[in-house]
């Protein structure tokens, strides 16, 4: 076994947070080639926490975000989400994790580009098996909140970059999830916007949000608690900053 | 640079070597030229173009397939005329071979004064004169259980003259030795009717006679040997002895009609150049007859225009239903180019940003187009032969069956590929072309974001106006000049021309969907009612008005519908449990967002539909009409007894069989007629007279009748009462197929002739009877036909009346067995009925299957389509996945997608042609004889295979789109 390089942050062990993973692995093939873009990875994450994930271009960011996610599936190793096994589930069951606990931000928005505002914020409410009613107020007060209050009725294409993500970000929140996942959320947006996203995402966070950032900008690195570095496919440093 | 040239080279020797062999038409190649140019000259844009194309080789492939079905269609329509008219071409060969005028007249002594007559025509100008001697008989072989022809001819001719006739002996088909006395030369036709063969003895009846004859030899259908003037392919023909017919003629005890001299005339050349010299040699026969009553007969130069005529009508009713599928295939491709662009419109977006200019564009993707185009037109082509060649081969054994059967041979003429060719890479060439054009006119921003387009400058807009306000004039205009001129075109498009100006006009003014919800209906409305309220106009409007009609109702429906698809949409939901379904709510929100593309797959769906549903219900009104039709044309009688005029069926013998109850003695001979409207002089046509006894239950129905009469019947004893009346069939005068145009009116005089005498005679119309199911005939009083036709009128036709209880059928066999010596041919009408309906249904069945191939257009692009869905929507479902939707939910709402289309397009087409199919029975266009009713049973079918196809054409790229796995298709950036 490898000497791990983690400095910070104890040893995983089961129970210790709202996300424990154990010898994850990920290898991509394409053709007679392939990418060992995760290697043994082990990480614990305590509920509450806001982690940021940093690290050069192709060192393994997103496959690591979408591996504990379980947007993707891995080679080796576990990973347990809100003490489940989130590999071993049938993708039904995971899918329905997802919609349950979970909340998803990327940099190119990603909103469902033939409904409204107000319709793909509440998209993951009525997944998770919301009431047509109850999920319409709360995607309503959701994007009141990101202060797009005056946009409910407009599509993807009549809003701005940053009006945008800050859908997609209501639409992360709407259902409540324990933990929200946001790869490069402001990679997109000038810095003025991407200072009122990254606001709005430490306020949630300080009302107990779980949040796991993938970001190339050090300042927000330095604004998480615990900043996390990936280089190949392995964890370089793990430091909590606060 | 060298792969530069090579690919040049080679592209103008293979063009060149395609023109060299008339392969490649001309304005293909005209057309062409522009996009070689570009090709050679503007390397940035082959590249962009070839590479496209070969980008994705399984999409290019669907591009094809959508585009080629269009030609494919267009090429078998013509395959279909060519085989008709080759078919019936043929039969100049097989049953006229070098003769090219004939002057009938009665007797053998007129025969040979004619003869003489005509001996004096210049020899450059004519290379044979002969007469043969024909008299109608029945042919029979010997023993208890006898193989008969009850309707054959029997010739005489002598046949050393007779090779000798026309310049070339092998055509006339007169082969070995003349028949001497006791033999006979039998053509194949007989021989195969009978199964006989030289040496064989068989039985001829003909002027009250019995003679026993040795075949000794059997003919081909060719020439003078299959010499046959009526319809039909065959040529139930035996030669005898010269001398025969006249001797039995003169010794015959019972009325009958003496021998026909048929006095043949051949044109210097051979047997298809020859008939060009007809209007010369006709006019110096006329001169050589010097005023005798013998009127000229061109019988080469009529039937060689009647296998033109048909072909062309044959071509034009293929295609006319064809076109349904045609537009539906332009709409798939329009759909296709539409949808390519919106993929590459990041990528176009940057070459233009780049610095590639809009007609730069325009050049790539029109010379992609042009590929795809020339590919498409080509291998269309190839599918249209093969498609020929079924539908050909089914007619073959439709047209096969019944009395006048006729044969069909498969045939394609270079000039009609060429032709569908040309027109197949016209539609693809001008339908991507155009589509090219608009997507370079679009802005390239508001195409990235998915906006729609932005009204132009005030200028602009005053313009718009303009045009609009003339398209509404110009649509009045049109209108108002068809009604006066009764022409049916503007009637129906003018409105609907109008209709479209007026939501152009006014949609910056007023709430666009009520207007265009409210024009469109206005015009769906007029196009179904038009028909009753001008029935002027359309008094003569043939397949093409329907086609016309047809699209309108289909594209106003589409316009309606597309316009209120939110409030469509919404019902749905409701009813499919409200905003907590996702799979309903995503599955119908792609088609209501993305407009234009979802009204083009609807129109797809609602044309084809629309045709195979309209085809399906007069199928079926047809169909279930034996009792009513057989009521219609038998006017009460049971049995139809034809018989040879050479030894007629005695009317007293079949009146003294048992369970006979009626009688009617009806004559038949044919006439010439001359009406105001026929072209070409006089052309032939049966007349009949009657009697009282025919009326005794009702006669055959009128379709109308001078208002004078207060039924029918009166109108019948008025024709009784007056020498100058007529009544004649619907189809009266009328050749080949298509709706009946009714040369004669009621009320019209016209002239009747006999061709043998040449006396005429003026009649007023009285009435015109329904016609169909072999009731062809016009009727006058027996003194008129008498005293037109004289010696020839036998009584040869009668109809017959049973008691209840004895069986028609039963009856017919009984008389054919009797009678055979007379040739009697006895059917029972409702026996007629079903015959005819059935040859009709299995007509209708192989429209069905044509249309079918318009269904297979539709279900095939709804497929492409879909599959191009998932492929632009891939990102789309990885969100949608990562935020908790099932891979089920993302299959069913795919699925729900593709069906709410087809199913919107079902219902249109279902109900449109079921309106207008009523409609047009209420209307007198078909008579009174249909009564409207909906097949429920087949439409049902019809609309559950649809469905079920669709759904089948959505699987396999609805379970791709649920495969998606999020964490991959989140990566893709587009
Ligand atoms: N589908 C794939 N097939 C093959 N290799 C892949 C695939 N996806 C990612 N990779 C490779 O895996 C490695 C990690 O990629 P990943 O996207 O996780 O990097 P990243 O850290 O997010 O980079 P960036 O900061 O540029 O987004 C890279 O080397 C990449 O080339
Ligand atoms: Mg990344």
């Amino acid at each position: 076994m490898r000497p791990s390089p983690t400095t910070a942050a104890s040893a995983p062990a089961a129970g210790d947070g709202i996300l424990v993973a154990r010898g994850v692995r990920k290898t991509y093939r394409t053709g007679a080639e392939s990418v060992d873009a995760l290697k043994d990875i082990d990480l614990a994450v305590a509920a509450g926490q806001f982690v940021a994930v940093m690290g050069p271009s192709g060192s393994g960011k997103t496959t690591l975000l979408n591996c504990l996610s379980g947007l993707d599936d891995i080679d080796a190793g576990e990973i347990v989400v809100d003490d489940e096994p989130i590999h071993r589930m049938s993708d039904a069951r995971r899918t329905r994790h997802r919609a349950s606990s979970m909340g998803f931000i990327f940099q190119a928005f990603n909103l469902i580009p033939v409904f409204t505002a107000i319709e793909n914020v509440e998209l993951p409410l009525l997944l998770a098996g919301a009431d047509a009613k109850a999920a319409r107020t709360a995607a309503h007060e959701t994007l009141a909140r990101v202060g797009l209050g005056h946009r409910l009725h407009h599509r993807p294409t009549e809003l701005s970059g940053g009006e945008q993500q800050r859908v997609t970000i209501a639409r992360a929140l709407a259902g409540r999830p324990r933990i929200v996942w946001a790869d490069e959320p402001t990679g997109n947006l000038d810095s003025e916007t991407a200072t009122q996203v990254m606001d709005l995402l430490r306020e949630l966070h300080a009302e107990g949000l779980t949040l796991l950032l993938v970001t190339h900008d050090d300042d927000i690195g330095s604004s998480a608690q615990r900043r996390i570095v990936v280089r190949d496919g392995v964890i370089v440093a793990d430091e909590a900053l606060r | 640079m060298t792969e530069r040239v090579l690919a040049v080279l080679a592209g103008v020797v293979a063009t060149a070597g395609l023109v060299a062999v008339g392969a490649l038409p001309v304005p293909v190649l005209v057309l062409s030229l522009p996009f070689l140019v570009v090709l050679a000259r503007r390397p940035v844009l082959r590249r962009l173009a070839v590479r496209n194309a070969v980008r994705r080789p399984r999409e290019t492939l669907l591009v094809l397939l959508g585009s080629l079905l269009g030609t494919a269609i267009i090429t078998s329509s013509f395959i279909v005329g060519d085989t008709l008219n080759a078919s019936l071409r043929r039969s100049a060969f097989t049953q006229l071979g070098p003769v090219d005028e004939i002057a009938p007249v009665l007797g053998a002594e007129a025969g040979a004064e004619v003869e003489a007559a005509l001996r004096s025509l210049p020899p450059d100008l004519v290379d044979g004169v002969v007469t043969v001697l024909t008299a109608p008989g029945s042919v029979a072989t010997p023993g208890a259980n006898p193989r008969a022809e009850p309707s054959a001819t029997v010739l005489e001719v002598d046949f050393e003259r007779g090779r000798a006739f026309g310049g070339d002996p092998d055509a006339t088909g007169l082969e070995g030795p003349m028949p001497g006395t006791d033999e006979i030369a039998v053509g194949r036709d007989i021989a195969d009717t009978l199964d006989v063969d030289e040496g064989d003895t068989v039985d001829l009846y003909l002027y009250g006679a019995k003679l026993s004859l040795r075949v000794v030899r059997v003919l081909p259908r060719l020439g003078l040997a299959g010499l046959h003037l009526e319809f039909g392919s065959e040529s139930p023909n035996v030669f005898v002895q010269p001398g025969t017919l006249t001797r039995l003629a003169a010794a015959s005890t019972i009325p009958a009609s003496p021998p026909t001299a048929v006095v043949a005339v051949s044109n210097a050349g051979g047997v298809l150049e020859g008939a060009e010299r007809t209007d010369e040699v006709a006019a110096a026969m006329r001169e050589a007859l010097d005023g005798r009553p013998v009127s000229v007969n061109e019988v080469k130069r009529d039937r060689l225009e009647l296998a033109q005529e048909s072909g062309e009508q044959f071509t034009q009713l293929f295609t006319s239903i064809g076109f349904f599928s045609v537009i539906a295939g332009i709409l798939l491709l329009v759909n296709i180019f539409v949808m390519l662009a919106e993929e590459r419109k990041t990528e176009l977006g940057m070459l233009r940003a780049v610095g590639l200019r809009r007609t730069g564009l325009v050049g790539s993707f029109s010379v992609e187009g042009w590929m795809y185009a020339l590919a498409s037109a080509a291998l269309g082509t190839v599918v249209g032969l093969g498609l020929g060649r079924i539908i050909a081969g089914v007619a073959a054994s439709i047209f096969g069956q019944g009395d006048f059967a006729l044969e069909l041979h498969y045939a394609a003429t270079l000039s009609s590929v060429q032709t569908a060719f040309t027109i197949g890479f016209v539609i693809s060439l001008v339908t991507i072309l155009g589509t090219s054009f608009r997507i370079a006119r679009l802005n390239v921003i508001r195409a990235i974001r998915d906006l729609p387009e932005q009204e132009g400058g005030r200028r602009q807009r005053v313009l718009g106006a303009i045009a609009a306000a003339v398209v509404v004039v110009v649509g009045g205009v049109f209108f108002a000049g068809s009604v006066a001129n009764d022409d049916p075109y503007g009637v129906l498009i003018g409105p609907a021309l109008a209709a479209a100006g007026v939501v152009r006009l006014t949609h910056n003014l007023l709430p666009r969907r009520a207007v265009v919800t409210a024009a469109a209906g206005a015009a769906l409305v007029w196009a179904l009612v038009a028909f009753e309220v001008l029935p002027d106009a359309f008094e003569d409007g043939d397949i093409t008005i329907f086609v016309v009609q047809g699209l309108i109702l289909t594209f106003t429906a589409v316009a309606m519908v597309s316009t209120n698809q939110d409030g469509i949409g919404a019902v749905v939901r409701r009813l499919g449990g409200g905003a907590s379904s996702m799979a309903l709510r995503l599955g119908l929100a792609y088609p209501l967002a993305r407009r234009f593309r979802t009204a083009m797959i609807l129109g797809m769906y609602s044309l084809v539909v629309f045709t195979l549903t309209f085809i399906t219900v007069f199928s079926h009104l047809f169909s279930g009409q034996v009792d009513g039709f057989t009521r219609r044309i038998s006017g009460g009688f049971d049995l139809r007894v034809a018989s040879n005029t050479s030894n007629p069926v005695p009317a007293d013998a079949v009146r003294a069989l048992p369970g006979v109850t009626d009688v009617a003695e009806q004559a038949v001979v044919t006439a010439e007629w001359l009406a105001t409207t026929t072209d070409g002089g006089f052309q032939p046509w049966p007349v009949a007279s009657f009697d009282e006894t025919f009326l005794r239950a009702g006669p055959v129905a009128l379709l109308e009748r001078h208002p004078r009469y207060p039924d029918d019947e009166a109108a019948y004893r008025a024709v009784l009462a007056d020498p100058s009346l007529v009544i004649v069939s619907e189809f009266f005068l009328q050749e080949g197929g298509g709706p009946p145009d009714r040369p004669v009116e009621v009320g019209d005089r016209i002239e009747m002739r006999d061709p043998l005498s040449g006396r005429t005679r003026t009649l007023t119309v009285a009435a015109q009877a329904e016609a169909g199911f072999g009731n062809l005939l016009a009727y006058v009083s027996r003194p008129v036909l008498e005293e037109t036709f004289g010696a020839s009128v036998t009584t040869n036709l009668l109809f017959v009346g049973v008691a209840e209880g004895t069986d028609p059928v039963a009856l017919s066999d009984s008389v054919n067995g009797r009678f055979l010596a007379n040739g009697a041919d006895a059917e029972s009408f409702r026996e007629i009925v079903n015959e005819n309906l059935s040859q009709q249904q299995q007509f209708f069945r192989l429209m069905q299957g044509y249309l079918a191939l318009g269904l297979v257009v539709g279900i095939a692009g709804l497929g492409v389509v879909m599959v191009r869905a998932v492929r632009e929507r891939r990102r789309q479902v990885g969100v949608l996945r990562s935020l908790g939707f099932q891979a089920a939910a993302v299959r069913r709402a795919f699925m729900v997608e593709s069906s709410f289309v087809a199913l919107e397009g079902i219902v249109i087409g279902v109900v449109l042609a079921n309106v207008v199919a009523w409609r047009l029975v209420g209307s007198d266009t078909f008579g009174e004889s249909l009564t409207f009713t909906v097949p429920w049973g087949q439409l049902l079918l019809l609309v559950l295979a649809t469905f079920a196809a669709s759904l089948l054409a959505t699987v396999a790229p609805a379970q791709q789109a649920s495969k998606i796995r999020p964490a991959v298709a989140l990566r893709i950036t587009d």
